[in-house]
């Protein structure tokens, strides 16, 4: 399993484990990340799943597809390594990483 | 969406039905009971060990959180069967179900964006989805707290009325012309058209209805293009202006500029009219909730969520399998047919705790009102900034609000959900 760490908008830490092959949304949702609300599911389709990754994991997590580029555009406030989380797909290499959640999707 | 029976009627057909008896019980969607109580049925359903097979459509029924929502998010399950059938079963399909011999609704209506997959349906669903954004919906707030303000002005001498009929009705169709660009006189028009062309789609519908609604259709098609004309001539700060430009930079065609501007209006009017009704419903069934609501107004979003849960307004949907596919713990072949039960899938104890219970302050809700995958309801926002403005407004100027009559009728039918008419006494604060 991979632990991760999801760093809401007051400071709080909501640690998760993923396994490989599902999407860090899962992961949040699972473990209980109410401000990831990813209404539409997971198909890229709502743009309510946002989330930002510390420089260094952006660098190492494969490249959004256009689809989600697009949507980024939508989300409120969105920063430069910004993801939608339905989309991150979880891997071996992202063990102890920390991703950052906005305070709201809305 | 209103929409969704476009390719879903055979649901409408009042036939005989001779029961499986593997079923436990016969689903009779246009009974009173159903539309006193879908809740109960959805229950029994869920109880079974596999999906519930409706033999009058050919359906299998899913009511289970999980299977609905694996289903939605499955990209080989689509809304239309047409990669699977020859254009003379899909021509005969649509005359079994009366959707023949009326070229402009088969034109503007029965194609869409709802009804389409693959690449015209992302594509149309980019040009539009910008305009859907929590951003670009806010900016209709004042518009929205003018227009209540206006008719509850109106409403205000009067003790008692009907919610649906006297308020409910006249505010989402106007919102939406606004959105859209049409001037504010317009408005009845468009939703007489849109309700016309809609009442098509309810069971029992006769050639009287046909005609009305392939007129309806014709009407607002010249309507809108007239106003097309107008915004080409001088291009305003609405969605019509912007289609336009799309149009012209070729991300859509004509046709699809007028049959997204349809979609878009039939979309929202009827279903956002319906959960004003069973939320101001739901708020007057459990008074403790609507104190509560009243007493912390920071609670409006989890109220308006708990709303669109508890009384889902579109609680049908369905998809076509497009390969062999498990589904509920069975193998179904390509070409099954399943309904995507939301308004059961929302009451599932497995996904929420306390499921027939209206909690103004439920986190997470997690529901499945506005569906899910790649046909996410695009009109979400717009629908929930209603609601928090009506409702907020409400809880501000009038107290003492109660129901006149004991039962409220529900309107009849699997596709829809919400009370025919809601009368209520009311004071002002």
């Amino acid at each position: 399993m991979i632990k991760l760490t999801f760093v809401q908008a007051d400071g709080s830490r909501i640690e998760a484990e993923a396994s490989p092959g599902t999407s860090l949304m899962q992961a949040a949702v699972n473990a209980g990340v109410d401000a990831i609300a990813a209404e539409c599911g997971g198909a890229c389709a709502c743009g309510t799943c946002h989330c930002v990754l510390p420089q260094e994991w952006f660098e190492r997590v494969a490249a959004p597809e256009a689809d989600e580029v697009d949507m980024l555009e939508f989300v409120i406030d969105p920063q430069p390594t910004s993801r939608l989380s339905c989309q991150v797909v979880v891997t071996k290499e992202m063990q102890g990483m920390e991703v950052n959640v906005p305070d709201t999707q809305v | 969406m209103s929409l969704v029976v476009v390719m879903s009627s055979f649901d409408l057909r009042e036939e005989d039905m001779s029961p499986d008896p593997a079923n436990k019980f016969v689903l009779d969607p246009h009974s009173a009971a159903f539309a006193a109580n879908p809740y109960d049925v959805y229950a029994a359903m869920r109880a079974m060990d596999a999906p519930y097979y409706w033999e009058e459509a050919d359906t299998w029924m899913l009511t289970k959180m999980a299977d609905v929502e694996a289903v939605a998010l499955n990209k080989t399950m689509l809304r239309n069967n047409e990669a699977f059938i020859t254009e003379a079963d899909r021509k005969a399909q649509q005359r079994a179900i009366n959707f023949h011999d009326m070229p402009f609704h088969e034109r503007y209506v029965q194609v869409n964006l709802l009804e389409s997959e693959g690449e015209t349906h992302d594509r149309l669903r980019k040009v539009v989805f910008r305009e859907f954004t929590p951003a670009m919906i806010a900016r209709q707030r004042d518009a929205i707290q003018t227009f209540v303000d206006g008719l509850l002005d109106e409403l205000s001498e009067q003790d008692e009325i009907d919610f649906v009929s006297d308020f409910a009705a006249h505010v989402p169709g106007h919102i939406i012309g606004r959105v859209l660009g049409v001037p504010d006189e317009d408005a009845p028009r468009l939703r007489h058209w849109s309700e016309e062309v809609v009442r098509f789609f309810d069971p029992g519908r006769d050639d009287a209805d046909k005609a009305r609604a392939e007129l309806a259709t014709k009407e607002f098609y010249e309507y809108l293009l007239n106003l097309l004309a107008d915004r080409e001539a001088a291009p305003q700060e609405d969605l019509l202006s912007r289609l336009i430009a799309r149009r012209d930079a070729g991300q859509l065609s004509q046709d699809e500029l007028i049959s997204t501007a349809m979609l878009i209006l039939m979309a929202g009017h009827g279903s956002t009219i319906d959960v004003l009704g069973s939320g101001m419903h739901a708020l007057l069934r459990y008074p403790a909730e609507h104190q509560k609501l009243r007493d912390d107004g920071t609670l409006m979003k989890t109220a308006v969520q708990e709303m669109f849960r508890f009384e889902s307004p579109l609680p049908y949907f369905h998809r076509f399998a497009t390969d062999d596919t498990e589904v509920g713990g069975r193998m179904f072949p390509a070409g099954t047919r399943f309904g995507l039960l939301y308004g059961a899938a929302n009451r599932d104890p497995a996904r929420f705790e306390n499921p027939d219970v209206f909690d103004v302050g439920r986190t997470p809700n997690r529901h499945m009102a506005f569906g899910g995958g790649g046909h996410f309801c695009l009109g979400n926002h717009l629908a929930r900034l209603d609601m928090d403005v009506i409702f907020t407004t409400i809880n501000a100027r009038f107290s003492d609000i109660v129901l006149t009559e004991t039962e409220v009728a529900y309107k009849r039918g699997l596709s829809v959900r919400g009370p025919q008419a809601l009368r209520i006494e009311w004071k002002r604060a």
